[in-house]
């Protein structure tokens, strides 16, 4: 016999069987403790809409027992409840609920204010449903995408009828949470189902079982979740049949286990087969009651059926007995089971997430308590475009004086007196205040108790409305929630693997995976000063561009004087923006017919859009090819740099032929590569740009031909400190948004004779004006943090945005803002215990004599 | 059943003018010219005959525009093939996109990054930039995979 275990307690499965099913036969009874007042709770609705039933599965909470197949095998725990939801310690608290109304504790613990994270801490963990299993691997639940004409939701008699119908008129999806008819006791309506579900699939419908939508959206969209996958649907229009539940009738008692809601309690007799109790009232005051009195007995229940008021529910453990006011006057049964069909609740929250007139409502959704011929013809009038108005059900709602409104919550009626009185008078901040309807149901058994009490309290119309339906309707596992959605898709470079298989720690630089370090920082960062070494930059952005306004182009929208670039040679480029702020920086090499341009790393897709936006604005004759995935790049560095090139290359590679900062077509290992010659380290340095095809190939030759000089790879965080001994500044990490040449002291890189160029008049109103704020080089006595505030007397001027200990400077240097005090720089300043001495940059090399090799 | 494989392919392409682009006779060699942007297009080739299709394509369009670019740039493109019965399902768990119909292309985000889709007889190609190719073949396995999807 197949079995699951219930906090470790072995339960046989039937077939068929839900976990409430196997659960309750085996005569489990308290299936929750509540949130706050830890009152026992059982099955009740039997439908998947309240949230008294939740268990752990498996290790995953939140899982609503009465509508989770029980398999085999499967782990389930109860999860509230100190030391077992049977015995609870914590239950004391419903005996205090009266010291501790709703809102109690943002008064009582407000202060001293210390208070507050204590009793935070303590409240938290006497409440609550369920643990996330933190160390439970990752899951990330695939995403579908569809797009159809028309998205049913709900599969019973009204979806599948408009499903049918409407698949005439285009492609059809229906979505049901279960299997279709598997949830109904009724004959006709599982008949009727069977019918519709044949006539929908011949029609070309196609059918989702098992998946719950969580939210419908404009477009309009809506999101299933389905057991191993999301599927976004784009509808041209979205038909909600997920019909109908019993009301939630308020009284005193109301939430005892051994209270049910009638089709709840009808699938567990008539689909489970399992006894709801040895003697069951049924009040119903729905066309539904004889139908539900028979199914309950059909497990062997004595039923005494009665229509009339619940005035009182008794019990302890489980309700003993109920007190109904009939059309005969008050009456008393004694009882183990009530079972309730007071009126219609309709399942209208994915019907109020959106006013788009293409989302609209069929079947009892939005006419509640219509017969199985009423639900058919209003789903095929969806179909065809004639929807039925959302009524509310008669009569509606059901409250006594007192009783829980809201079960997930804990909220009673006595709590909606009392925050009424305090002033909260609207359903909307009633809600807030009191958390109704802000539970795992979301509402669905409450929401409109809320806005009937706002109602019956006199306010206006427009403070008692029903509070706004949001997603999700059901709860999704936190897989779902992400859905492919939160994903950084990660940039790799063609010697990835060459990477890691060498050691190198992977980091992410924007939207780039790059070695950090190869395990050896300062090994790497001597390797460029001494030696020779290799560092894979293909992230750099690359472009090529061409034709007869290519130099009117870049002239136009750089700072630097383009025409005074000779065919191989290179320039160093900044980018500004219309007000002159630097945007990106790069260097500009002129081809003999074209120009190759570089940027940074992060820059190329803002880069190709800024370039091609200002060819379309001056409607200029350009051609422009984004070349970063086309090539790769590896920076060649250090004073055997010139060596280790001449070594696989017969080209001339003289200071003549390639000079700094000059640009040649060459072939490296057989490699085609256009080399620049850059300065970025400090070092004589090449830029090897390249197919990327054949990255792998020129990597290891330039390894395995370097191994002469004891070659290394360097990566980013060696990188960071060889910048930095030249004063180089990283866009972004040294850099603030508003930031012009000047205040970089980049000046230089500025051809302020030009007639135009983007953001020159700008930079000639801010060269009127006195410099607030400047980057400087600094000098530590002692080892600085970046970020770390620089002062002047105790008052904060700046701050340090790169440093580094260096061997090659001396000791440790930085870069940092400072802001003019009195109309000066001052220069030296506190950075906590360190003194900061503002200096001269480069640091190393400053007439710049190594990298011209 | 649907099936994720590297297919190599040659990419040549050619920045020009839009009225030379407009004038331009496709090549032969099978290729497929994709019309990416008004003044840019790409054809889609077998790798054997990249060099021919690419000297047939720079002699046409310098012809209509002498500035013209025409550069193989098949090393910046991955080639992806989903091929299969469900080769159409196991692309909806990759793109919100609706599939290209015969000839014709689309583009735009297939797993989250900007990619080609073109329909092939048994399948789709997806082409997308070298450096998102590992990115979009763990996505083909690991998400369409579940469903329907073998390496």
């Amino acid at each position: 016999m197949p079995s699951l275990r219930l906090d470790g307690r072995r339960l046989e499965v039937s077939d068929g069987d839900t976990i409430a099913a196997a659960a309750f036969r085996a005569g489990v009874r308290t299936f929750t403790r509540s949130l706050k007042a830890h009152r026992r709770r059982g099955l009740y609705c039997g439908t998947g809409d309240c949230a008294n039933c939740l268990v752990t599965v498996d290790g995953l909470p939140g899982e609503r027992a009465c509508v989770t197949p029980a398999t085999d095998g499967m782990r389930v725990e109860r999860e509230t409840g100190w030391p077992s939801a049977d015995r609870d310690a914590l239950a004391i608290n419903d005996r205090l609920h009266r010291f501790m109304p709703v809102g109690f504790y943002y008064k009582v613990f407000a202060r001293p204010r210390w208070l507050w994270p204590i009793a935070e801490r303590v409240i938290r963990r006497a409440t609550g449903t369920g643990t996330l299993p933190v160390n439970a691997p990752a899951r990330r639940t695939p995403t579908r995408f569809v797009r159809v004409r028309t998205l049913v939701i709900g599969g019973g008699v009204a979806g599948l009828a408009a499903a049918a119908t409407a698949s005439t008129d285009g492609s059809v999806l229906v979505a049901d949470e279960a299997a279709l008819g598997a949830r109904t006791t009724d004959a006709a309506a599982r008949e009727a189902i069977t019918r519709l579900g044949a006539e929908a699939r011949a029609a070309g419908a196609d059918i989702l079982a098992g998946h719950a939508a969580i939210g419908v959206y404009e477009g309009p969209s809506a999101a299933l979740v389905g057991p191993d996958e999301l599927v976004e649907v784009e509808a041209e229009r979205v038909i909600v049949a997920t019909g109908s539940l019993e009301a939630h009738g308020v009284f005193p008692g109301n939430d005892l286990p051994g209270v049910w809601l009638g089709r709840g309690a009808a699938r567990m007799a008539a689909i489970h087969g399992v006894p709801i109790g040895k003697h069951a009232v049924v009040v119903a005051n729905t066309d539904e009651g004889a139908q539900l009195a028979d199914a309950v007995r059909t497990a062997g229940t004595d039923v005494t059926l009665v229509a009339g008021r619940v005035l009182e529910a008794r019990g302890g453990h489980q309700v003993t007995s109920v007190t109904v006011l009939t059309p005969e006057g008050r009456r008393a049964f004694a009882c183990d089971a009530l079972v309730l069909s007071l009126g219609w609740a309709p399942r209208d929250t994915l019907l109020r997430m959106t006013v788009e007139p293409e989302v609209v409502g069929a079947g009892d959704v939005v006419r509640p308590g219509c017969t199985l011929d009423e639900a058919e013809s209003s789903g095929r009038a969806a179909a065809r475009g004639n929807a039925d108005e959302p009524r509310e059900a008669d009569p509606w709602p059901i409250t006594e004086h007192d009783g829980y409104v809201c079960v997930c919550e804990d909220v009673s009626m006595h709590d909606l007196e009392h925050a009424w009185d305090e002033g909260w008078t609207s359903s909307e901040i009633l809600k807030r205040y009191t958390t109704a309807t802000m539970g795992p149901c979301q509402g669905a058994l409450c929401s409109r108790h809320l806005a009937e009490h706002a109602r019956a309290k006199g306010a206006a119309p427009a403070a008692r409305g029903r509070t706004t339906a949001r997603p999700p309707v059901r709860g999704p596992r936190l897989g779902d929630l992400t859905g492919g959605v939160h994903e950084q898709a990660e940039r790799r470079t063609a010697l990835h693997d060459r990477h890691v298989s060498a050691g190198a720690r992977m980091d992410h630089s924007g939207v780039w995976l790059r070695p950090g370090t190869y395990g050896d920082v300062a090994d790497e960062i001597r390797a460029v000063r001494e030696r020779v070494s290799v560092m894979d930059v293909s992230t750099l952005a690359k472009f090529l561009l061409a034709g007869r306004d290519a130099q009117t182009l870049l002239d136009r929208v750089f700072p630097l004087d383009v025409g005074a670039i000779a065919p191989g040679r290179a320039r160093y480029l900044l980018a500004l923006d219309e007000a002159g702020y630097v945007m990106d920086d790069g260097l500009l090499a002129a081809l003999h017919s074209s120009y190759f341009l570089t940027s940074t790393s992060g820059g190329a897709d803002r880069m190709e859009a800024w370039l091609r936006n200002w060819i379309d604005r001056l409607d200029l004759h350009v051609h422009l090819v984004n070349q970063t995935s086309q090539l790769g790049a590896i920076n060649v560095a250090g004073p055997h740099a010139r060596d280790l090139l001449a070594t696989l290359s017969v080209d001339d590679l003289s200071r003549d032929a390639l000079p700094y900062p000059g640009y040649a077509e060459i072939t490296v290992a057989g490699v085609p590569c256009r080399a620049i010659a850059v300065g970025f380290v400090g070092e004589l340095s090449f830029e090897l740009h390249h197919p990327r095809g054949r990255s792998v190939e020129l990597w290891d030759a330039l390894l395995n031909a370097g191994s002469t000089w004891d070659i290394r790879p360097h990566g980013l965080d060696a990188l960071d400190v060889l910048r930095l001994e030249k004063g180089h500044v990283y866009l972004a990490q040294d850099t603030m948004p508003d930031d012009h040449p000047a205040k970089l002291g980049l000046g230089w890189a500025v051809a302020t004779h030009k007639a135009e160029f983007v953001g020159k008049r700008a930079l000639e109103r801010m060269d009127a004006l006195p410099l607030e704020r400047r980057l400087v080089g600094l000098r530590f006595d002692g080892p600085p943090q970046r970020g770390h505030p620089l002062a002047v007397d105790g008052a904060i001027v700046g701050r340090i945005t790169s440093c580094a200990v260096s061997v090659a400077a001396g000791g440790p240097v930085g870069l940092g803002w400072l802001r003019a005090v009195d109309g000066e720089f001052p220069n030296v300043l506190r950075a906590g215990d360190v003194t900061a001495t503002v200096s001269a940059t480069p640091f190393y090399d400053p007439e710049g004599v190594r990298l011209r090799g | 059943m649907a099936n994720v494989q590297d297919r190599a392919v040659g990419l040549i392409e050619c920045a020009a003018s839009p009225k030379a682009l407009d004038r331009l006779i496709a090549p032969g060699h099978g290729a497929r010219m994709l019309r990416v942007a008004p003044d840019e297009a790409i054809a889609v080739v077998a790798p054997a005959f990249t060099a021919d299709v690419r000297r047939e394509l720079n002699d046409r369009i310098t012809a209509l525009d002498e500035d013209a670019l025409v550069l193989d740039v098949s090393d910046g493109w991955t080639g992806l093939a989903l091929i299969g019965a469900d080769a159409d399902r196991a692309l909806s768990y990759l793109s919100a996109l609706d599939p290209p119909d015969g000839d014709a292309f689309i583009q735009g985000d297939v797993a989250r990054v900007a990619a080609k889709i073109l329909r092939e007889p048994d399948g789709f190609l997806l082409l997308v930039p070298a450096y998102w190719g590992e990115h979009v073949r763990t996505r083909a396995v690991e998400d369409a995979g579940a469903q329907t999807v073998r390496s």
